[in-house]
């Protein structure tokens, strides 16, 4: 919690509680809303919608790992697996059985779940370590195996499962564009956050960080490891089966190259980078690690354009070319260099400059 | 019966690569506590750099050894740039610091290299397989698994009878002890960086002689973690024979199960094995027993 601008004083519990507890914060929380479902849409281009699509998908899919490591304290390495999980069944149950998307996104939603407590069962014997290999086992078990294998054959579709336009509908709105697809993610990002952050507030999110800080003593106040870590791995693989289903809709065809080993890692860098632990975290890691590859592209592209530069450096277009393994190296030496030296992420930097104007000019 | 020996001798040769790797894991984390998810990529960079310097003309017995040498200067500038700043930070935070060296170092890999397939030619082993009796091996694999063999007493030996290797036991016994006794514990970390460097640098290499190098030589790193997780995680016997056991496993699925699948088993079964052993036996064979209930 952060602290509040000088003069506002509490007289009901209620207000201590509230989210949004002063009128400013009320006005830039409908800013934001604003911003997000009007005005962005409306002025952006289409590349910055398909780009905040990605970061919506990050955001999506994240937010699981960061219930799992940042409240629950279960390292999961696995994640693109329950993402995967969630969203075969939800292209299955729309090809083949033909349930409208919502249903089937739900069903996806509830599979990704039992799947995830599956491989989270190890976690009532095992921690750290053991557990990591577990979620890892998940990983190469399901989407190399299971699904590449399997799910893969059912329909005799081949290996990737295309969509045909106007399959994935929610009732009269059928989603055909990026824009469609911004408004679901947008409305689903907001959905994600409200659960995740009352479940982090309730009993369950308390039971959930008292196993993160020291389970031997959560399990001596009387709370239930086992169902509670468990219950973890269920919201999160809930989230990740959701999150793919989601991601559906803007995929021309499912595919299990979509969800490989080293998303699940790539969605662990991007709750370190953003902040372990908190929400905030999730959203700055995704905008992080989406926009600053991105402008990086950019930046790299328009040196290119400028015979100056390619004269100077001459293996930028190289650069450019193999720019997706550029992004890989700088994503891992990221995620080093904000272990070593900012091991708190972006979110506690925000969280001291939000603090640091609310006390203004009175810091002590 | 022809089968089944044929599968279990391809097993213990490749296998042996697998324990010549997971060796250079044990040791760091027997001696730092690090628990290295990077061992693939480490891998990758030595099989890499063997291979463009057997393909500058050097003899293939050099460019090991220069493979050595490189992998060792490498790991002691990780340990000490990426490493050593993490020292008595929590554990995952450290495996995290590893699982973005293995972003890294790929990223490296795939931009200076490529991602194609590239192999080693003139082959540097001949061709012809060995015929004994009704079992074929072919000859990559038998010298693999001399050099694996050469390299695992090489590097046993030193540290039953050298005084780095020994004081890298006692540092891994019991650090505070070591230090008291004036074992020099910069050293022993960047040590045993350097040698899993090695180790997995002519892991790589090896690998890449058998099937043509590219990405997925990396894939070995990741087949190192059930067999140290079978052995147990801090013993360098259990390596070595984790190490065999599940290269032996991983041929015995791949010859008898794969009829059952539509593919793929070989790929995987090791973790399906290490799921198992970690419900049931998950300090490995012979793992510290630290009784921790969850």
């Amino acid at each position: 919690m952060s602290y509040r601008p000088c003069g506002v004083y509490h007289q009901f519990y209620r207000q201590d509680h509230a989210w949004w507890q002063t009128k400013f914060v009320w006005g830039k929380m409908i800013f934001l809303g604003i911003f997000i479902f009007v005005l962005f849409p409306k002025f952006a281009g289409m590349y910055l919608i398909s780009v905040a699509n990605v970061v919506g998908y990050t955001i999506l899919s994240a937010m699981g790992v960061q219930l799992l490591i940042g409240y629950c304290g279960q390292i999961t390495l696995g994640h693109a697996a329950f993402l995967a999980m969630g969203a075969y069944t939800c292209t299955l149950l729309m090809l083949q059985l033909h349930i409208p998307y919502p249903i089937a996104m739900i069903f996806g939603g509830v599979v990704g779940g039992i799947w995830s407590v599956l491989f989270g069962l190890p976690s009532a014997r095992v921690k750290g370590f053991y557990l990591i290999m577990t979620t890892m086992a998940a990983q190469f078990l399901t989407v190399e195996f299971f699904i590449t294998q399997y799910v893969s054959q059912i329909g005799g579709r081949g290996v990737a499962f295309s969509i045909p336009p106007g399959t994935v509908k929610i009732g009269p709105w059928m989603i055909r564009n990026d824009l469609d697809v911004y408004y679901l993610m947008a409305i689903l990002v907001v959905i994600f956050t409200f659960i995740m952050a009352n479940l982090g507030r309730s009993k369950i999110g308390r039971a959930w960080i008292a196993i993160r800080d020291n389970d031997i003593a959560a399990e001596t106040m009387g709370v239930n490891i086992v169902y509670y870590k468990l219950l973890a791995f269920f919201v999160a693989g809930f989230f990740g089966g959701i999150a793919g289903a989601f991601w559906v809709t803007s995929l021309a065809a499912v595919s299990p190259e979509h969800f490989h080993f080293g998303w699940s890692l790539w969605l662990v860098g991007v709750i370190l980078i953003g902040g372990v632990g908190n929400i905030h975290g999730v959203i700055f890691g995704s905008l992080f690690m989406t926009l600053i590859p991105e402008g990086l592209k950019f930046f790299i592209f328009i040196l290119t354009q400028n015979p100056f530069f390619v004269n100077i450096m001459p293996f930028l277009p190289l650069l450019l070319e193999k720019f997706l393994f550029v992004k890989e190296a700088a994503f891992g030496l990221a995620i080093v260099l904000f272990l070593i030296y900012e091991p708190n992420g972006l979110s506690y930097r925000w969280w001291q400059i939000k603090n640091y104007f609310n006390l203004w000019p009175f810091s002590y | 019966m022809e089968i089944f020996l044929q599968l279990l001798i391809t097993g213990i040769l490749v296998g042996s690569i697998y324990a010549l790797v997971a060796l250079g894991w044990t040791l760091i984390y027997k001696c730092s506590g690090v628990l290295n998810l990077a061992m693939g990529e480490l891998t990758l960079i030595g099989a890499y750099v063997c291979l463009t310097l057997y393909h500058w003309g050097i003899p293939f017995i050099f460019a090991l050894l220069l493979t050595l040498l490189i992998g060792f200067i490498l790991g002691i500038l990780t340990e000490v740039l990426f490493l050593r700043p993490m020292v008595g930070e929590p554990v995952l935070t450290v495996i995290m610091v590893t699982v973005g060296l293995a972003f890294f170092f790929k990223g490296l890999v795939m931009l200076v290299w490529g991602t194609d397939t590239v192999v080693f030619s003139p082959p540097v082993f001949p061709m012809q397989p060995i015929f004994i009796g009704k079992i074929v091996i072919g000859q990559v694999f038998l010298w693999a698994f001399v050099a694996s063999l050469v390299l695992l007493v090489a590097f046993v030996s030193f540290f039953k009878f050298t005084k780095w290797g020994l004081s890298m036991q006692a540092t891994a016994d019991d650090e505070m002890a070591a230090l008291s006794l004036g074992v020099n514990a910069k050293v022993v970390y960047a040590l045993a960086w350097a040698i899993a460097f090695m180790a997995a640098g002519v892991g790589g290499t090896l690998l890449g002689n058998i099937n043509g190098l590219n990405i997925s030589v990396g894939y070995l790193g990741l087949l190192v973690l059930p067999a140290v997780v079978l052995g147990g995680l801090n013993s360098i016997p259990g390596a070595i024979v984790g190490g065999l056991i599940i290269g032996i496993l991983q041929n015995l699925a791949d010859g008898y199960l794969s009829r059952y699948t539509p593919g793929g088993v070989k790929d995987v079964f090791p973790f399906a094995v290490m799921v198992i052993i970690l419900l049931f036996k998950p300090y490995g064979l012979w793992g510290w027993v630290r009784i921790e209930r969850v």
